[in-house]
């Protein structure tokens, strides 16, 4: 559930407009961490604690509606949510037993792509660009942050502005 | 040992080259059914993008990457001195970002929008964490208040540049502010 905030608020030369993506959990002490904005801005990544532990969560804006990722579940702690353009596809770093993975979950087809990493790097952060031809991972090796760009053009159709999104009727 | 006569030694050419006929296909089918498999099993992977990745290596360290269109924004120097770069991968060059890196601040996260116009960061300076937008074409940095007053951390610009969402720390909680940006 959303909760509209303040209105314009004057700040030096531009103005501001906000509202809080509403509280995590029944009284709003729960954490919500992590956001990610799709790149038209209709839906909302987010990390919250189920279980105990760090979920990604989507919200459609700006309703708030919950979309459902039941692919995902069991594959906690997630990290690092990152959405393109119309939100169909989610990148995120999920755990799968010992290991950490990158991820990308196809909202459209239901697909979930398990991106495999070099046995001694660990994946950190990462961004999908909006388009999903690319995808940049930060991972550590011998204790050094590196950014790496991955082509993601054999895997993913582009998830484009004017692209109407068909398969699975799922999306906003 | 008799020889064959001709029609029977025929005959048994007739059969070696069926049989070894039959061998041939049934090897290319097996070797085209191994490759469907495995291609099923492995599907098309992604690539690295090496000649970007050694661009990229080049800079020393590197670290929290926002993609954007033709931008990726990161954090990333040498010998810890950390500045936001900004990084055309279509010229696979950096692109200036006069006033916005400063040498008493430290970066913490950065994002760009898909014209590589506006970047968004949150940086550590005098003490304070602030959240700060730049405008390329004006060269130009606005800080941006929390409000109600906390601290920001991560944060996410949409593509089109017109909202920013950021994860801030107020009385011991994180949440997440949405942020139309003019």
């Amino acid at each position: 559930m959303l909760l509209l905030g303040q209105g314009l608020l004057g700040c030096g030369s531009w103005s501001w407009s906000r509202r809080s993506a509403g509280p995590a959990g029944l009284l709003g002490q729960t954490n919500r961490e992590d956001p990610a904005l799709s790149g038209n801005g209709r839906v909302l990544a987010s990390l919250v604690e189920r279980d105990g532990r760090p979920t990604v969560l989507l919200h459609e804006q700006p309703s708030g509606r919950e979309l459902p990722l039941p692919q995902l579940r069991r594959l906690q702690p997630h990290r690092s949510p990152s959405l393109s353009w119309n939100g169909r596809y989610l990148a995120l770093l999920v755990q799968q037993g010992s290991r950490q993975l990158a991820v990308i979950q196809d909202r459209a087809t239901g697909q979930l792509h398990r991106l495999p990493l070099p046995g001694d790097q660990d994946p950190e952060r990462l961004s999908l660009a909006p388009d999903g031809r690319r995808l940049a991972l930060e991972v550590v090796r011998q204790g050094r942050s590196r950014v790496e760009l991955l082509d993601l053009a054999p895997l993913l159709e582009p998830d484009l502005p004017a692209t109407p999104v068909s398969g699975g009727g799922r999306l906003p | 040992m008799r020889g064959l006569s001709p029609i029977a030694a025929g005959s048994r050419r007739h059969r070696h080259q069926l049989v070894t006929a039959a061998i041939g296909r049934l090897s290319l089918l097996l070797a085209a059914s191994a490759t469907l498999l495995l291609g099923g099993c492995l599907g098309p992977m992604p690539q690295p993008l090496l000649g970007l990745n050694s661009r990229l290596e080049a800079i020393g360290s590197s670290r929290a990457p926002a993609l954007a269109g033709r931008w990726l924004a990161l954090i990333g120097g040498r010998d810890g001195r950390e500045q936001v770069q900004l990084i055309d991968l279509e010229r696979q060059l950096p692109v200036p970002l006069p006033g916005l890196n400063r040498p008493d601040a430290q970066p913490l996260a950065v994002a760009v929008d898909g014209a590589g116009e506006k970047l968004a960061l949150v940086r550590q300076l005098e003490g304070r964490t602030e959240l700060v937008l730049y405008r390329r074409s004006l060269m130009a940095l606005e800080p941006i208040a929390m409000q109600p007053a906390g601290v920001p951390r991560r944060l996410s610009l949409r593509a089109d540049g017109r909202e920013l969402a950021v994860e801030v720390s107020r009385g011991g909680v994180w949440q997440v502010d949405l942020i139309q940006v003019p």
